[in-house]
């Protein structure tokens, strides 16, 4: 059976007869001598199965050689020793190696080395630039939970007295925008440039003005050391580099979440810690006990527990803000040496207390 | 079959031969498989080799005349072509972000138009993509390529995009026609040039009645859900989002039928020179290939979760048991032994119950689809193509990895 030859420069069909010698494979067409490949330089080429297709390595590129006659296959087998070449056989060991350690690199890198530079970063932005960003963020918030912020008058005024004589405390002159934001979540958010929001089932869940102060005071805490803004570097840093390598990886979009709520929940739990102890501070310099405040948080989630009071099922390195055993510990070590007079008046706690009710 | 005619003897009538594909299913499932699980410890670099993998096997298991197709790209041009694409969004991801805040202070969400870029980019990448792997395939020794700018294809590609909005779709036939035939007109067969000759007119006509019945289901859907909402406020929120739900499923049911329609449509229109091609695929095994999807996802999802059960059951019972002797992490806000190996083993999970799906899918659209296409697919005048003289060079691998890092379909 004779063999199809393409020379690789016309897309002429020629049909050629073969002859195989231990040197050379040798092509001939209608009687003519066409040419003659080297066994050492002939390489097989991607084909259907029972064809043979050959190429010669040195000759032109896309010159091809299709052999469907199993003697003639026969024959090249035995004499062109080398006709896998060394480019197409793929290492798979080799493939597992580099990625492994690529994507380790990057993993540690992203680890490592993004927090680093959101906290060499954080002091470098200005406070005018961390305010914008602190607006876009409050426009999401509002878009997302909800505008309705609470302006009962005397109660805006109770929380400006509780703010003021925080910041006095901590000896500090914060640009600081504290509200009460209509919201059944019982939580309070810090954002970047000063601005707290309070919501309306916190206030509601507390008992005290001390209570109340501690989660201010906290949030004070994550103001003063900008840590909304240091999230949010380090936050877009992670998922910028992880996004950009395996986002698009089947699957990735979903890991890459998940790693990044992992290695973010990592350092707000540093975050929290600090704001605990800058809470704490100042609630001792105002001569108040600390620990109510985390007698609220651990009432607050106690009502997330189920009927038995078992804890809930979400591990504790999971959350952001996990009210461990540790935190009560270290808030409960915290006692005034002297007591000081009460942060709000009856009058004024009342007042904060209704803020939310309309006028 | 080889039908050896020499190329001497000149043939009396132009006879259309019919392609044939002659790949094996078994081996393609395991290449899949195989290549499907290696991306799990490899990050994801797999695909590289992966995809290089299946375009050799389909390239080389198309044939006409007895002639095979050969797929000359490496997996290594891909892996590059992803490593240029990261360095060219890097810095235009950055701008993105910039750009996004100072919209998002004037206004919520106000930076979802930035998105738009992405669009553009995807035409771009997508003609590029084309431009490789025109230039990596090979038949008769000859290399096939294209010439043309990326940049003028996605602008075309744009306006008409926005043509399709403004028509509620109803432009589709034309703009697919005119992009079509851009490509062709840029794309050679060494140094013979392709055209398309298909019209907007002809594929509007053979599908107009598709695109009119999709519209009437959705507009019917909302109409009824509204009336249903109004009539019951309790009850018909959810009567509504089933109405919504019947649409989609009657546009779901007409997608095979669509396109065997476009790709007769669109193979008949392809020349190469004297060279003319037709396609008869019908309705029927694209639909065959539509259910078979379903049913073996259905499967494959029911006999992951069963399993997945057992082994969530067995771990439970045995990290419950250990946790009280080790780490009891929950408490200290650490990560204990048993939280982060159950994390690590449900990552694993997850990705393999992902892949499958992606196996299921290219094993019937990919491999299946392919394969329906080719072998109703039939060339005619082939010796036309002896006229052809080798030209072009391999083109860059840019539009692959933008392709593969903005994770649009750019085809097979």
């Amino acid at each position: 059976m004779d063999a199809v030859f393409y020379d690789g420069e016309s897309a002429r069909r020629r049909t050629v007869s073969l002859k195989v010698t231990a040197s050379s494979l040798d092509i001939h067409e209608g009687g003519e001598w066409i040419a003659s490949w080297p066994t050492g330089a002939v390489r097989r080429k991607d084909a259907p199965e029972g064809m043979l297709r050959l190429t010669c390595e040195g000759g032109p590129l896309l010159a091809r050689l299709d052999v469907t006659d199993p003697a003639d296959q026969a024959a090249i087998r035995t004499h062109c020793l080398r006709l896998e070449g060394r480019e197409s056989k793929e290492r798979t060991g080799r493939i597992l190696f580099w990625s492994l350690a690529a994507a380790a690199s990057i993993v540690l890198c992203v680890a490592f080395l993004i927090p680093i530079f959101a906290e060499k970063l954080t002091p470098l932005i200005p406070p005018s630039v961390e305010k914008r960003f602190g607006t876009a963020v409050d426009n999401q918030v509002k878009a997302l939970l909800g505008d309705k912020v609470c302006n009962a008058k005397p109660g805006v005024a109770a929380l400006q007295i509780l703010t003021e004589r925080l910041q006095k405390a901590k000896g500090l002159e914060l640009d600081l925008d504290i509200a009460v934001l209509e919201s059944k979540i019982p939580n309070a958010i810090a954002l970047p440039g000063g601005k707290i929001y309070v919501f309306q089932a916190l206030l509601d869940e507390a008992g005290s003005a001390d209570e109340l102060a501690g989660v201010l005071a906290h949030e004070i805490g994550h103001v003063a050391n900008r840590d909304g803004l240091r999230k949010m570097i380090q936050s877009g840093g992670t998922s910028y580099l992880l996004g950009l390598l395996f986002g698009d990886v089947t699957g990735g979009g979903a890991i890459v979440l998940a790693s990044e709520y992992l290695i973010n929940s990592a350092h707000s739990r540093e975050a929290e810690t600090a704001a605990d102890d800058f809470a704490g501070q100042a609630m001792i310099t105002l001569g108040r006990p600390a620990h109510p405040m985390a007698q609220l948080l651990k009432r607050i989630e106690g009502d997330e527990d189920d009927e038995e009071g078992n804890e809930r099922k979400l591990p504790a390195f999971l959350s952001t803000h996990p009210v461990t055993d540790q935190r009560l510990k270290a808030l409960e070590k915290l006692v005034p040496s002297k007591p000081g007079e009460p942060l709000l008046s009856q009058e004024e706690w009342r007042a904060l207390k209704e803020i939310c009710k309309p006028t | 079959m080889t039908t050896s005619v020499s190329s001497d003897v000149p043939l009396t009538a132009p006879q259309p031969s019919l392609m044939l594909f002659s790949g094996g299913r078994g081996e393609f499932l395991k290449m899949l498989i195989k290549g499907s699980l290696l991306q799990i410890p490899t990050f994801g670099f797999y695909r590289f080799w992966l995809n290089t993998k299946i375009r050799r096997y389909l390239w080389a298991n198309t044939q006409v005349q007895g002639e095979a197709f050969e797929y000359t790209g490496t997996a290594k041009e891909l892996l590059i072509g992803f490593l240029i694409a990261l360095a060219v969004l890097a810095p235009l991801y950055i701008v993105y972000f910039i750009l996004a805040f100072m919209l998002e202070e004037q206004a919520a969400f106000a930076s979802i138009p930035l998105v738009l870029v992405m669009y553009v980019l995807a035409h771009f990448g997508g003609y590029r993509a084309r431009k490789y792997r025109a230039s990596r395939t090979v038949f008769r020794g000859i290399r096939f390529w294209m010439k043309g700018s990326g940049w003028a294809y996605a602008f075309r590609a744009i306006l008409w995009d926005f043509a399709m909005m403004f028509t509620l779709g109803l432009a589709l036939p034309w703009a697919t026609a005119s992009l079509e035939r851009y490509r062709m007109r840029h794309t050679y067969f060494g140094t013979i040039q392709g055209d398309f000759s298909g019209t907007g007119w002809t594929l509007f006509k053979r599908g107009w009645w598709i695109w009119a019945l999709s519209l009437i289901a959705m507009i019917a859907s909302f109409a009824i859900g509204s009336a249903l909402e109004a009539a019951d406020p309790e009850n018909g929120k959810s009567l509504a989002g089933g109405m919504v739900f019947l649409a989609i499923l009657v546009v779901m049911l007409l997608w095979p039928l669509t396109l065997a329609i476009f790709t007769r449509w669109h193979i008949d229109g392809l020349r190469f020179g004297d060279v003319v091609m037709t396609n008869n695929l019908r309705a029927g095994p694209v639909y065959g290939l539509f259910f078979k999807v379903l049913f073996s996802s259905i499967g494959f999802m029911l006999a992951f979760i069963l399993v997945a059960a057992i082994f969530a059951g067995a771990g439970y019972l045995f990290f419950d048991g250990l946790g009280a002797l080790f780490f009891d992490g929950a408490e200290s806000g650490e990560p204990g032994l048993a939280e982060a190996s159950t994390i690590f083993v449900t990552m694993i999970l997850y990705l393999v119950f992902l892949l499958g799906f992606g196996v299921i899918n290219r094993y019937f659209f990919g491999r299946g689809l392919w394969a329906a296409v080719v072998t109703t697919t039939s060339v005619s005048n082939l010796p036309a193509l002896d006229a052809a003289v080798a030209a072009g060079q391999p083109s860059g691998v840019l539009g692959e990895g933008l392709a593969d890092a903005l994770d649009f379909n750019a085809g097979i």
